[in-house]
């Protein structure tokens, strides 16, 4: 599967605005493993960050304790292969590539706080999820998995769903971010 | 809005959970009786006030729990508090 080409539900390319302080990008191409493991297991032991927490790996790999005994794995496209032979699989261990399975987009600038807080009802405040938090909630009454991974331009959040919803929550959170200064290209309206 | 207390993700909107209702005793398989399998899957107090029930974080961490709920009032406590 891993030569299998990869299809974004997302059609659009990258938003921002015109300053470049807000922008809403698919990533939805990047590479996602999901790891479920007892916590007394080498992967476990490897992973290392608790359910709520990220941390990136040197290699680049971002790794995200997304629920309790169960972490995500984001990383740049095509190193499914690579990422699932690198966690140690004795004892009740399983690796999925979750890829093709899911959408992700990345959000960010100074106002995705206020973009993210119109669709989502967690507490987006430093306080409650700081740089690394992971999290779920509903996202424009989606599901989803959220991971606010600030780059060295300031805040920004890695969102992601059921690929099947992906389509949608681009456009939904596009149509979010057009008070804020994007231009919401036609063909994209949720209304 | 009812304010349910996971005890994974916190305080949580009842919106992002489910509630998968009262605790019920399940019966041994090898012996139970027609009657008693009945009263397992069916049969329900819902009494107005104080019910043990189980709620599902389906938008959080995707685990179940227990807590006790009073249903005229919603106010919530901890079973092990009780
Ligand atoms: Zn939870």
């Amino acid at each position: 599967m891993y030569d299998l080409e990869f299809l974004s539900p997302v059609s659009s390319g990258p938003l921002s605005t015109p300053d470049g302080g807000l922008s809403l990008e698919d990533a939805s191409a990047s590479t996602k493993v999901l790891v479920r493991a007892a916590r007394n297991t080498a992967a476990g032991a490897h992973l290392k960050v608790t359910y709520g927490r990220s941390r990136h790996r040197r290699d680049g790999t971002l790794i995200c304790g997304s629920r309790p005994g169960e972490w995500t794995l984001l990383a740049d496209p095509g190193r499914g292969a690579e990422l699932v032979a690198s966690l140690p699989d004795e004892g009740f261990v399983s690796v999925v590539d979750i890829t093709h399975g899911r959408a992700m987009f990345r959000l960010s600038g100074a106002d995705s706080i206020g973009v993210l807080a119109k669709v989502c009802n967690i507490d987006l405040a430093d306080d409650m999820t700081p740089d690394g938090a992971v999290f779920s909630g509903s996202v424009a009454k989606v599901t989803c998995d959220l991971v606010r991974d600030d780059r060295d331009a300031g805040r920004s959040y890695l969102i992601s769903c059921e690929r099947s919803f992906g389509g949608y929550l681009f456009a939904a959170m596009a149509d979010a971010c057009a008070e804020f200064g994007i231009n919401v290209p036609a063909g994209l309206s949720v209304h | 809005m009812i304010v349910v207390p996971c005890p994974n993700c916190g305080p949580r909107n009842s919106s992002d959970l489910r509630n998968a209702g009262e605790v019920v005793p399940r019966p041994d398989p090898q012996t139970a009786s027609l009657h008693e399998w009945r009263s397992y899957l069916y049969l329900r107090e819902n009494p107005a006030g104080w019910v043990t029930e189980t709620w599902y974080c389906r938008s959080g961490c995707r685990r179940y729990f227990t807590i006790e709920r009073n249903t005229a009032t919603n106010e919530i406590r901890d079973p092990g508090n009780s």
